[in-house]
């Protein structure tokens, strides 16, 4: 059986189509201004690939926008069900996408058992460190393996994205200035800091995965190894993991006769 | 003080509520103790307003108070968190109080319902009470701001010191504050206590206690006979008319109603899927639209340890004083919230999950009340033990900036998946 998952997040439109168990088929398309149109593109995007139609689930933060989708799901419930799918022996997942961040905890059953999320700042996000490699005049790749060769680290607040920025400014502009890696570790640090006080508040318990497009991000997932104290499973294309657990939602909807 | 006195937030909240009477009564499912409640809060601030013109004195004060002392005196109270409470429940004018709140320096992590104290008495909003009573319970929000509201008012004051632990030592030295208390309030308002009336108010009071006690049982009922906006009722009969012949009739028509419903095997949600324990409370701006989210989850809301299950004892009417102290021990919010959270606290939440057969636990951490939110880590892991889910909601109980409506009825959509999922 053939099934898609859509996931509308506040940076990207994420698709997947799975088959019998088997994703055939992914696609990621910029929201832009219009998600409900970006959605139906990458639909079309994956669905060109496939040539039919299927049960659909939708899910992410603009969920609301995709009327034409009448199936939906929590984007948690999804996470636990994509996460499972990939990592069978995950207890515990970090997902870490442009606007918030979110950990969701696993029972034995690889079903949901808890969660919490920041998605009150930006501080700690995508956008965030977006933001902080414009202000470092690079790409954020490249602050990603600077990190990896920094010396130390500056502190940098992990309450208040505003005041971050005002930090990082200051540590570039000193003089002698701060070194580059260090503030991009600085940075990194500070994004991980939040994400420790969420995986604390669910209880830390291995194996441990981290999904979302900041996954992406070798010198944070790095930070976050050496504080989490263990290894960390990515996926090869984290962005898709909510997309994942809402195609296999369809699947399991379809089977049990759900259709709205 | 005389009738030209500002009393605008009072005006409105009696016309409110005679309106939302009206409504109730022209519809069949009304709750008869719903109206009836209405007609008491109405009531309440009839008499607050009237309180100047008819020669009243009028005694503020703020939650988990004994308001017994001031009926046994006639003089007229004026619960201050509720007023404010009810201003966001009814009014939605709370932005109004909050905004002068922080003009007078109140930062936003302060307790918000007493913000909006402050602003309601700057701005004037109700008469002025001509006596301002405060304590140390619940919280030390609670034992600063009467200072503020007595600066504000110019009205004189007096602080009731309560005691942490239940020994007889603390009891007596309770008992010793609450007489000092009415001699304060006998040289000040030239009232003098009425110790027989103060009697057959513990008498009520006793009675009441015990209605508290079988309405949590009726709950248990599996569906369960009460929905969530029952609960700020079952606040507001003793937090506003302790021990008057209104909540004992309010309380009595409530249980039958409930005992009616039970026995019918009627719940107030159809069918019921989930039950939840409610740990604080919920944002009171919010509460219609909670019922509505509730309702539309299949969702009920069965007991709220914190607030609504008494301790065990009996009051005795022949020591109305030492009456009126134990009742402050067999407050529920008192083995949560004040003084030490011990083993007590622990096993009532873990009994609460048997015996009301709980699916799942929601804590609204409200952000101003420190206090409390320091002990929502203990009671997740105790209902984890007994494998109980809780969804922790950050908010704040009258600013509407914190939560939206959407905000909150989707980490309860994610909440309600996680509980069909396990």
């Amino acid at each position: 059986m053939k099934t898609i998952g859509i996931d509308a997040g506040s940076l990207n439109i994420k698709v997947v189509v799975l088959d019998d168990n088997k994703i055939t088929g992914y696609s990621i398309v910029p929201a832009g201004d219009d998600g409900t149109a970006s959605a139906k593109q990458a639909l079309e995007n994956a669905l060109v690939l496939q040539g039919d139609a299927c049960k659909t689930v939708a899910t992410g933060i603009g969920v609301k926008l995709l009327t034409f989708v009448p199936q939906q799901k929590s984007i948690t419930t999804c996470l636990a069900r994509g996460v499972r799918f990939l990592f069978p022996s995950v207890k515990l997942s970090i997902d870490m996408g442009a606007e918030s961040t979110t950990v969701i905890k696993l029972n034995d059953k690889g079903r949901l058992a808890d969660w919490a999320n920041h998605d009150k700042c930006a501080s700690g996000t995508g956008l965030f460190l977006q933001q902080m490699a414009k202000l470092m005049a690079m790409p954020i790749a490249e602050m990603s393996h600077l990190s990896l060769k920094a010396q130390s680290r500056p502190e940098i607040t992990s309450t208040c994205a505003v005041f971050a920025e005002s930090e990082v400014i200051s540590y570039v502009h000193r003089m002698p200035p701060t070194p580059m890696p260090d503030i991009a570790a600085g940075i990194y640090y500070s994004v991980v800091s939040r994400v420790m006080s969420l995986c604390k508040r669910v209880g830390i318990e291995k194996d441990i995965a981290v999904t979302g497009g900041v996954a992406l991000n070798t010198g944070l997932v790095t930070i976050l190894e050496k504080e989490i104290g263990t290894k960390v499973m990515v996926p090869e294309v984290p962005q898709i993991v909510a997309a994942l657990g809402a195609a296999i939602i369809a699947g399991e909807n379809a089977q049990k006769g759900i259709t709205q | 003080m005389t009738g030209t006195e500002n009393s605008s937030q009072i005006v409105s909240l009696i016309r409110t509520f005679k309106m939302l009477n009206r409504f109730n009564r022209t519809r069949s499912d009304a709750r008869q103790s719903r109206i009836l409640y209405f007609d008491m809060l109405t009531e309440y601030y009839t008499q607050i307003k009237n309180a100047h013109d008819a020669g009243k004195m009028i005694a503020s004060h703020p939650v988990f108070f004994p308001a017994e002392i001031l009926y046994a005196m006639d003089i007229v109270p004026m619960h201050t968190e509720m007023t404010t409470w009810m201003d966001a429940l009814f009014l939605k004018e709370q932005g109004e109080l909050l905004a002068k709140g922080a003009e007078l320096g109140l930062a936003p992590e302060i307790c918000s319902p007493h913000r909006g104290v402050a602003g309601m008495f700057a701005l004037q909003k109700v008469p002025r009470p001509d006596i301002i009573l405060w304590s140390n319970l619940i919280c030390d929000n609670t034992a600063k701001f009467g200072e503020l509201v007595m600066q504000i008012t110019g009205s004189p004051g007096y602080f009731l010191d309560n005691p942490f632990q239940n020994s007889p030592a603390e009891m007596s030295y309770l008992v010793g504050e609450l007489k000092d208390m009415i001699h304060f309030l006998e040289q000040n308002t030239g009232r003098k206590m009425d110790y027989t009336k103060l009697s057959d108010i513990v008498v009520r009071m006793d009675h009441e206690i015990e209605l508290y006690r079988e309405i949590s049982d009726l709950r248990k009922a599996v569906p369960c006979p009460m929905s969530i906006d029952g609960y700020l009722e079952l606040l507001g009969a003793d937090y506003m008319f302790p021990g008057q012949p209104a909540s004992a009739k309010y309380l009595t028509l409530l249980r039958d109603e409930l005992k009616i419903q039970v026995e019918s095997g009627r719940g107030v949600i159809s069918p019921e899927r989930f039950r939840l324990m409610t740990l604080f409370i919920p944002p009171l701006y919010l509460i219609n639209h909670l019922a509505d989210i509730y309702a539309g989850l299949g969702t009920v809301s069965v007991v709220e340890p914190m607030f609504t299950r008494w301790s065990e004892g009996r009051l005795d009417p022949s020591k109305p004083l030492e009456s009126i102290a134990l009742k402050s021990f067999l407050l529920p919010e008192r083995r949560s919230m004040y003084g030490l959270f011990g083993q007590t606290a622990i096993n009532d939440i873990t009994e609460s999950a048997e015996q009301f057969k709980v699916d799942g636990a929601v804590y609204w951490a409200f952000l101003g009340c420190r206090h409390t939110c320091a002990t929502i880590k203990i009671i997740k892991e105790t209902l984890n033990d007994v494998d109980v889910p809780m969804l922790t909601i950050d908010c704040d109980l009258v600013d509407p900036t914190v939560n939206s409506k959407e905000d909150t009825q989707s980490k309860f959509q994610q909440f309600i998946e996680l509980l069909e999922d396990r």
